[in-house]
């Protein structure tokens, strides 16, 4: 079984947020959710002035808080390290939303048909969609995946439960990268197998520094970051993100 | 075209090459466990090309039952190497958007305000747009223009289409370095602003790089940003010449903040400094500059029978510059037929002597140890003297460079570039291993090398946007200036006032400065066209007719896919049918040319199609039938030596990349060196073209920047009054491209509406707090005009405290649910004509403003 992690090299990283399109469409989530999220930081004062970017999955926590408070075992740890969401089994409680020190969980507010950006059901549209909606909706969300056989991919499934970034577990499962990491144009984003020392994120890990978000939590992330430093007190998001009401 | 995503992959793996592969992904792909099928039924993988930015980035959509659910960077492709920027991901939601426009729409309202329409049938909408420019050909040519933006098949539109017609075509312009163009051509002869040679260059000057968000000379974004990547890890130094930090964020080693629109008075601070440190590559500037020449007291070159003189030290004498055995001087003063004379190198550095940098320190706002600092480590880091070999050949090595594109676009922006170019000379950076480069593919002289230095000023009446004319002799074309030329024709000697436009894939009322006066120019219009897939701002004030273009779903190209390493060429291919109505953009052109009458036969657009194509004899298109777009694209393929014919990009979109060897690469190596022309410190026209000017009494603002070498003077906007006492500049967001894709609901949501970036300490001696809404109001210094807008302020340390900038991607771009409340652009505050323009007619984004609450 593989031990699966992300890398995340911020020397590389400019900010464009192309990751966080490629999940959106990849995993079909509704609006104002960001599995993958971006952040742009400035620091210090003018001239004496830092600019950088940080990308923030989910952590896929080794010790994940949000597992161990679900209820219904909706989100639980797999034996590859994925943190998964079964959204039959979510009763929308947000347990995990509280629980999670990262901000990686996204509740359906709205039914998600009705939170699709535009209306899709325009009847030239759906000529050529068939009615999907999102009209790019990626039919590999469907299936049931790992051991477990457990409905875990995608997202704007119903409206009341919560979602979040799988490991594009429909990609992986396929043998394939994350979207995030598959597109990310500067090499930025790494994925793989931590039992591997020659996969590129064990090379990585081996030849720069690293650190985990709130490590000090004793959460145990999956997610790495080399290059950079951990964000402070004195880094000031910029260009955030809000979403559109 | 079916093609497994598998089997593409093992197919391009050697095409995709060893550059990436050994710096990013060392070692293979990690083998994940696969524990389900492969690929849903009925998926096919389409090779195709992104349709909003200019690179053209290599595309692959995945396809499943006919339906496309995802966009992929080609791995294949040599330009973005498998990725996509934010706008590549997310256009496949602009692909299926409901607010297309859905027909072919005639205008039932007023023009000049929101437009109303009924939908029309195709052959409607064409014959009426065929009659009309029928109509107008046959009255006067003059009377038609043409305007696209990006072009994306420059055979079948700026050339087949504009020939054919005979429409006065207006540049695309925009947001693009025309005054950085016309001074690569004039002074080195390359078409192109500046980039380095990422490969081997050590030390690079980012100025005004927003390479965080914007591609940098030529290219839209990912291709320079993976090279700079390279580059950084392998040790370069850059420096960030900018008002803002943003662009370069981390990437910046050393950040200068310089004070807008001084970019000239830094470039000729360096010019001084590496001749005072006497780091100066005097063989280059001998054998391939007009260093040497003579100049007489009149400004001029002395010749003897058209040949130019150099100070020959040997035999001290004069000599023609191109005696054998000779040894020109640089420096000194000379006396020739009794007359006085110097060499221009020795008259440039007298010229520069007043440079200093203390002086540039007070103009630039930048100190002068830190500008004494670039300037020692340009001299160090150039290694003058030295070569490296590449593929067997030994290549002068001047590991330093620049890069710079949008900063040309102000007012000395033509003489701030040709700066930047001479301190690249004096370095012997031009052209080689890791120096200077302008051009993304090989080095190749452009023909306004000559045109530029031989321009003969004509009298009035001139044609709309002034073409030799005594007002703008070096001419970008400018829809701003052509804009204001329509309000008042008489003023610059223009006898007549267009009536029909065609704007393609353009929207010159958000794009170009000066929005009001965009609006009152393209007022004067009598027919506007627009083909675009939107109802961009353009269309929905002044159309009367919009014509549909399709996004992905057409053929179009040929596009060049060369990263400037290697080469290769890319189709777009539709990935689905049209939606709606819509059609290919090659079609509708073939039709309104049928309906035009001017399809068929010598001199129509099939006949111009087949030269711009370059189609060898037997696969010329047959001037009497009209073909489809397909077997064009099959005709040219084939002639091209492609054997599939267009099947073959159907199934791989993009050709193999073919290194472009070093002798078609580096200046200094080809044969003849450097194309066999002479680098222009001096521009000796320029000088020609002001007295020129001078003598048919024009005003000082024309020509008094016509100097042969780079002149400071204080920018007109500084004569606004000191309560307007901040600088405005406007860049791009990596989210969108100018106006083109504010629409698409992905990307609006990640940047929804216009700011201005404000340094906290400035915004809070007027008392204002991050996130309030203020006024950012400009004043014209030349006519006294104020224009304000409301928006947001935020509060950025990365700028400098008299400086505030504005992203300059809205402005309600295109009539869209998401456009709306996008708020202004700060095109609505930017001014164009006298004063606003650079010398040649290039639009200038800086102005001065006040903000308040």
């Amino acid at each position: 079984m593989a031990r699966y992690a992300m890398v995340i090299d911020l020397d590389r990283c400019t900010g464009c947020r192309a990751c966080m399109q490629a999940c959106k469409v990849e995993n079909n989530t509704p609006m104002a959710n960001f599995w993958m999220y971006v952040f742009r930081f400035e620091e210090g004062e003018y001239p004496d002035t830092h600019v950088w970017f940080m990308p923030r999955p989910c952590m896929h926590c080794d010790n994940a808080p949000c597992a161990k408070v679900c209820p219904v075992g909706a989100r639980y740890k797999r034996a590859d390290g994925l943190v998964a969401t079964d959204w039959d089994r979510c009763i929308g409680c947000r347990y995990c939303e509280v629980a999670c020190p990262y901000g990686v969980n996204y509740f359906n507010w709205k039914k998600p048909s009705k939170n699709y950006y535009l209306d899709w059901q325009d009847e030239d549209v759906v000529q050529v969609t068939g009615g999907a909606v999102p009209p790019y909706r990626n039919p590999d969300l469907d299936a049931p995946y790992g051991e477990e056989r457990r409905r875990t991919a995608g997202g704007g499934r119903l409206k009341g439960v919560i979602e979040k970034c799988t490991f594009c577990v429909q990609r992986v499962e396929r043998g394939l990268q994350p979207a995030c990491v598959e597109n990310c144009p500067l090499f930025a984003l790494h994925f793989g197998d931590l039992d591997d020392p020659n996969s590129t994120v064990s090379q990585l890990l081996r030849r720069k520094p690293s650190f985990r978000l709130l490590e000090e939590l004793g959460t145990e992330p999956r997610v790495y970051y080399v290059g950079g430093h951990p964000p402070s007190t004195e880094s000031r998001q910029i260009e955030e993100v809000k979403a559109r009401v | 075209m079916r093609i497994s995503r598998r089997t593409f992959l093992k197919g391009s793996a050697a095409a995709s090459g060893g550059l990436l592969a050994s710096r990013f992904l060392f070692g293979e792909l990690d083998t994940l466990m696969a524990q389900q099928p492969s690929s849903q039924q009925g998926e096919e993988w389409i090779p195709t090309a992104c349709w909003i930015g200019k690179q053209d980035c290599g595309m692959l959509a995945r396809r499943i039952d006919g339906r496309v659910v995802r966009l992929v960077g080609h791995p294949a492709h040599p330009r973005n190497r498998g990725t996509l920027c934010p706008k590549g991901v997310a256009q496949i939601m602009a692909l299926y958007d409901p607010n297309r426009v859905k027909t072919p729409l005639i205008r039932t309202n007023e023009k000049g305000v929101p437009g109303q329409w009924r939908q029309a049938t195709w052959d409607e909408a064409l014959t009426l747009v065929g009659e009309k420019i029928r109509e107008v050909r046959e009255r006067d040519p003059r009377l038609l223009l043409w305007q696209k933006g990006r072009s994306k098949g420059k055979a079948f539109y700026d050339e087949a289409f504009v020939k054919a017609s005979g429409a006065t075509r207006l540049h695309h312009g925009a947001f693009c370095s025309d005054a950085g163009y016309r001074a690569g051509e004039y002074t080195v002869g390359i078409s192109g602003v500046l980039h380095p040679d990422f490969r081997h260059t050590r030390y690079l000057l980012a100025w005004g790089w927003n390479l965080t968000n914007a591609g940098g000379n030529q290219l839209c974004w990912i291709t320079w940003p993976q090279q700079l990547i390279q580059a950084k890890e392998r040790g370069m130094k850059l420096v960030a010449i900018d008002p803002r930090l943003r662009g370069a964020g981390h990437f910046a080693d050393e950040w200068l903040p310089i004070r807008p629109a001084t970019d000239l008075a830094l470039a000729l601070a360096l010019c001084h400094l590496l001749i005072a440190q006497g780091t100066i590559d005097r063989e280059y500037l001998t054998k391939y500059t007009n260093a040497p020449f003579l100049i007489g007291e009149d400004g001029f070159f002395l010749r003897r029978e058209d040949k130019e003189l150099v100070w020959d030290l040997a035999s001290n004498a004069p000599r023609p510059y191109d005696s054998p055995g000779i040894e020109p001087a640089l420096e000194g003063e000379y006396v020739v037929d009794g007359a006085p004379a110097k060499p221009a190198f020795q008259a440039f550095k007298e010229h520069v002597a007043q440079y200093t940098p203390e002086w540039a320190a007070e103009v630039c706002g930048v100190p002068a140890d830190a500008i004494e600092r670039v300037a020692r480590e340009l001299g160090e880091s150039a290694r003058i003297g030295s070569t490296i070999v590449i593929d067997g050949v030994a290549v002068p090595y001047r590991p330093v460079a620049i890069m710079a594109y949008h900063m040309a676009q102000q007012e000395l922006g033509f003489q701030a570039v040709r700066a930047m170019l001479l301190v690249m000379m004096l370095l012997g950076a031009i052209g080689a291993a890791g120096g200077q480069r302008l051009d993304v593919g090989p080095w190749k002289i452009h023909e306004n090398f000559e045109k530029l230095d031989k321009i003969e000023i004509k009298d009035p009446p001139y044609n709309i946007y002034l073409k030799d004319s005594m007002f703008f002799p070096i001419n970008s074309n400018n829809s701003a200036i052509v804009a204001k030329v329509m309000q008042n024709p008489e003023k610059y000697g223009v006898d007549y006032v267009p009536e029909v436009i065609i704007v393609h894939m353009n929207n010159p009322l958000v794009a170009f400065a000066s929005q009001p006066d965009l609006i009152e120019g393209y007022k004067k219009f009598k027919f506007v066209v627009v083909i675009d897939p939107w109802l961009s701002k353009t269309a929905d004030l002044f159309a009367d007719v919009v014509l549909p273009a399709a996004t992905l779903e057409k053929y179009e190209g040929p596009l060049s896919a060369t990263d400037q390493y290697v080469d290769a060429t890319a189709l777009r291919i539709p990935v689905m049918s049209p939606l709606f109505q819509s059609r290919g953009d090659i079609e509708i052109y073939l039709d309104l040319c049928e309906k035009a009458g001017i399809l068929f036969g010598e001199g129509g657009y099939l006949h111009h199609l087949n030269e711009a194509l370059k189609l060898k004899d037997e696969y010329k298109l047959p001037l009497d039938r009209k073909p489809t777009v397909r077997e064009i694209f099959d005709r040219w393929a084939k002639s091209a030596g492609i054997t599939d014919g267009v099947a073959y990009f159907e199934k791989n979109g993009v050709t193999d990349s073919k290194p472009v060897p070093a002798t078609k690469l580096y200046g200094y190596v080809t044969d003849p060196p450097f194309g066999g022309v002479r680098h222009r410190l001096y521009g000796e026209s320029l000088g020609r073209y002001r007295e020129e000017m001078r003598r048919r009494g024009v005003a000082e603002t024309y020509w008094r920047d016509y100097t042969p070498f780079p002149t400071w003077r204080k920018p007109t906007m500084e004569e606004s009054p000191p309560e307007y006492d901040l600088y405005l500049i406007s860049y791009k967001l990596i989210e969108f491209k100018q106006s083109r894709s504010s629409q698409i609901p992905l990307l609006a949501e990640l940047a929804p509406r216009e700011w201005v970036e404000i340094n906290p300490r400035t915004a809070r001696a007027r008392g204002i707090n991050d996130g309030d809404e203020v006024w950012v109001e400009s004043h014209n210094a030349v006519t006294g005009e104020t224009r304000r807008v409301r928006t947001i302020a935020r509060y950025r340390e990365g700028i400098r405290p008299d400086t505030v900038g504005m992203p300059h991607h809205y402005g309600e771009a295109i009539r869209h649910p998401w456009t709306a409340g996008q708020g202004p652009t700060p095109n609505s505050l930017f001014f164009t004509g006298e004063g606003y323009v650079a010398n040649t007619a290039d639009q200038s984004f800086h102005v001065k403003v006040r903000v308040y609450k």
